[in-house]
């Protein structure tokens, strides 16, 4: 499964004046889930579907081990997709919709019946998508795409709108589809729903590429040198370190954030002042504050960050 | 052959399907019956002076027959964009053209199986009620593809609009209105016109078994207009479904 990825080159496509995807490039290693994260409206499902051979791009590629998806005799042995977990017909049975799907590719009916156990919708795939809830929809949705148990899989919002249940479920199987050496591009509006989950971001915002990093260097990165502490006396501890030459920033009613003064002379200052503090420690940021960070200049509707900046 | 075993699967998981397919049978039969039970007491007071072309009439069931296999052809595509399965399907099959040839012999396998069960049963059911005059190969099998034809033609105008109920109405318009606007024309070389080129009525001319000289159109050529109409719509669906994004 070594060269089974996924390689976008500087692909454009527009819309009508809209420019959906506008020169973005990455590549998604094997053995690796890949975030594909951006506001609503950045062109994650332009992307996808572009991918997928289903939009045609205006100008450059996207290859699935090294081909057009349009290229490929058994598309659904290379990759496995999902776009829309709702494109189902609500009259056919969930499990006659992965047979449809078997047969195009001459797969055997218990291929069906593995892959509707794995998700666990053995018996409710009996009957029919009508009455399927969202997080059926997802899991038969995945189901399809683990059918010809293909090397590159590609889920469009898949957590989207499920119990904490599934998405404790989805993370898990990706986790391991991961782990079973391929490669795996899951899109996604809200960071913190991959937090612990991709290895590695591609985070786009308007269409282009804001940033293509390992998860554990962008939290690094995030987290500079913060350091975090609770206190009861929240003003005084904040007017003392912001004179000292730190940069304050409240944080909740009673922790502030500092930056711009080591650990040990916070600590030092706060004690020669005799300012009550309860905890301090060194601040390791969310994904969700790194992904703020980079987007704030690119988000097409932003809002303002909820912490009050106090400089000297 | 697997995209079509695909297609199949499709279709047949489908209850709809069925009953439109079940709908078209029991549609030709029973118009059929009544046009030939009308005949036999008014026209055809004993067999042996009966002039009527008995067995055009026992596959007047035709005329409505078509309206389930236009629906059935409608639904097969218009189905895929409405749900948005159209997607699924094409990671499925990326090549379209292939999708599409794939779709229309499925369609083309289930209608013209249904039409095989209707026809023989309305020439069952019509020679209880009248002998029927004259050889029934030509009218039965061009029925048939009558049938297979008017599904075809549900399946390029519902893959050219992209919408069933959009689909629904052109393909009903092209099959009952044109004719009828032969009637309403008081110019017969329009209505000849309209007779000769309009798809349902210039198709019918298949059923005739008497009379051939006089009809607008000789039979085949008569066939050759709606499959014409059917194909032709065709490939331009192929083209644009070549072209468009999913």
């Amino acid at each position: 499964m070594s060269d089974a990825t996924i390689e976008v080159r500087d692909l454009r496509k527009r819309f009508g004046r809209t420019v959906a995807v506008d020169g973005l490039s990455f590549t998604v290693q094997p053995g690796t889930v890949t975030g594909f994260v951006g506001p609503n409206g950045a062109g994650k499902s332009t992307t996808m579907r572009a991918i997928l051979g289903l939009d045609a791009p205006d100008q450059g590629t996207a290859l699935i081990g090294g081909r057009p998806y349009r290229d490929l005799r058994t598309p659904l042995l290379e990759v496995g997709a999902l776009l829309d977990a709702a494109a189902l017909h609500p009259s056919r049975r969930g499990r006659d919709h992965l047979r449809w799907l078997a047969h195009s590719h001459g797969l055997p009916t218990h291929r069906v019946d593995e892959v509707l156990e794995q998700v666990g919708m053995d018996k409710a795939a009996r009957r029919r998508a009508g009455g399927y809830s969202l997080g059926m929809r997802q899991r038969l949705g995945i189901a399809a795409a683990l059918l010809g148990d293909p090397p590159v899989l590609l889920l469009d919002e898949p957590v989207n709108g499920l119990d904490p249940e599934g998405i404790q479920w989805i993370r898990t199987l990706l986790r391991r589809l991961a782990a079973e050496g391929r490669a795996v591009l899951v899109s996604s509006h809200l960071m913190s729903e991959l937090e612990d989950t991709a290895d590695h971001l591609v985070v786009i915002g308007r269409g282009r590429l804001i940033a293509d990093r390992a998860v554990a260097d962008l939290l690094a990165a995030a987290s500079g040198d913060r350091v975090r502490l609770r206190t009861a006396a929240r003003t005084e501890a904040l007017e003392l370190l912001a004179r000292e030459g730190g940069t304050v920033t409240v944080t909740d009613r009673e922790t502030l954030t500092v930056t711009g003064l080591p650990v040990e002379r916070i600590v030092e200052l706060l004690s020669e002042a005799r300012v009550p503090v309860t905890e301090v420690g060194a601040h390791r940021a969310t994904l969700e504050e790194a992904y703020m960070e980079l987007t704030r200049e690119a988000v097409e509707f932003g809002s303002s960050p909820d912490g009050e900046e106090v400089t000297p | 052959m697997r995209s079509l075993h695909a297609e199949l699967t499709k279709l047949r998981t489908l209850p709809s399907i069925w009953w439109l397919l079940a709908a078209t049978v029991v549609l030709m039969v029973a118009l059929g019956a009544a046009a030939v039970d009308s005949v036999t007491s008014q026209a055809c007071l004993s067999p042996a002076d009966c002039h009527e072309d008995t067995v055009k009439l026992s596959l007047t069931g035709v005329w409505l027959g078509q309206a389930a296999c236009l629906v059935l052809g409608v639904l097969s595509m218009g189905a895929e964009y409405s749900t948005g399965m159209i997607r699924t399907t094409l990671t499925a099959v990326p090549i379209r053209r292939r999708l599409l040839v794939s779709k229309a012999t499925a369609l083309s396998l289930l209608t013209g199986a249904a039409g095989v069960v209707a026809v023989l049963a309305s020439l069952w059911t019509a020679r209880l009620i009248l002998p029927l005059h004259g050889s029934t190969l030509r009218p039965a099998t061009g029925t048939v593809l009558c049938l297979i034809l008017v599904a075809l033609l549900g399946l390029s105008l519902a893959t050219l609009l992209r919408d069933t109920a959009a689909a629904i109405i052109c393909g009903l318009g092209l099959l009952y209105i044109v004719p009828l606007l032969a009637d309403i024309l008081h110019s017969p070389t329009w209505q000849h016109r309209l007779e000769r080129w309009a798809p349902m009525p210039a198709a019918l001319s298949i059923q005739a078994t008497r009379n051939l000289d006089h009809l607008p159109i000789a039979p085949w050529p008569g066939l050759g207009v709606l499959a014409a109409y059917a194909l032709g719509l065709l490939v331009a669906g192929s083209v644009l479904f070549g072209r468009r994004d999913a």
